[in-house]
């Protein structure tokens, strides 16, 4: 079986833990480190995904404390496809959206794609995940990779799609 | 026969390449719950979807962006706004409301 998004995150070495962040901002350029040192992203990817959030607002961020930074599918700095992830322990405050709702993170999953098969299958997986709330919790407590993968055994990701 | 049947939808976000796919994989599983065949299921970025949403019946997107859609929405097209993205129950809802379901 192939690996699940999760394992390759681990694999790849393309997990970040924080306590916490000076700002939005700047927990959106560390979520895109090891996706940088890995060759996956330019240095300068994560001012596409500020510029983004500054002019559309918090869209990126979901229910249950998930954010999903990402730029365009063949977006310039975006060399491969991938999945960043990081965990902050304090919430990242991204402001309120246009409901007045204070949009809130700690788990991020910061997008890079380049293939868009790849980057379709990923986001099928990402969305199994953001829709398994005790796995979710389970991410928020992670300390270490093994910590990870650990969370994905004890709550797998159910195909919500089937 | 459903009103959605053979309809031609169309998704959006912001860059057409996050949310608005994982609209998309939410839509295409309330279309097969209804047993309904979309003509055509589009996603793409807001600025593209902006001028192409009157080629469309029905335009899916986050809430805060529906009223982009205003125009489209005057001429005939249907916006339906969405809280959460990756809530069928919601989609349908908003289907419901919007008169396209039986």
């Amino acid at each position: 079986m192939a690996d699940t998004i999760l394992q390759k995150i681990v694999e790849r070495g393309h997990y970040k833990f924080v306590d916490k962040v000076d700002s939005w901002q700047d927990a959106v350029r560390l979520s895109t480190e090891s996706l940088v040192k890995t060759g996956y992203v330019s240095e300068n990817y994560y001012k596409q995904i500020v510029d983004c959030i500054t002019k559309y607002g918090p869209y990126v961020v979901f229910d249950h404390y998930v954010a999903m930074p990402h730029s365009q599918e063949g977006a310039e700095g975006a060399n491969k496809t991938g999945v960043g992830f990081m965990r902050v322990k304090e919430d990242v405050d991204f402001g309120k959206d246009e409901d007045g709702e204070q949009k809130i993170a700690r788990l991020f999953f910061t997008l890079a794609a380049k293939d868009p098969d790849e980057h379709l299958d990923n986001m099928n997986q990402l969305m199994n995940i953001f829709c398994n709330e005790d796995l979710l919790d389970a991410l928020m407590a992670a300390n270490t990779p093994e910590d990870i993968l650990q969370a994905e055994k004890d709550f797998p990701p159910e195909d919500i799609l089937a | 026969m459903s009103k959605l049947e053979n309809k031609k939808f169309m998704v959006c976000c912001a860059n057409g390449a996050g949310s608005s796919l994982m609209m998309k994989m939410t839509l295409q599983k309330v279309l097969t719950k209804l047993g309904v065949k979309p003509a055509a299921l589009h996603h793409c970025s807001l600025s593209e979807g902006k001028s192409a949403a009157l080629n469309y019946d029905i335009v899916l997107c986050a809430r805060n962006f529906a009223k982009m859609f205003d125009d489209a929405a005057k001429k005939g097209t249907i916006v339906l706004g969405l809280k959460n993205i990756m809530s069928a129950p919601e989609m349908e809802q908003a289907m419901k409301d919007a008169g396209l379901l039986d």
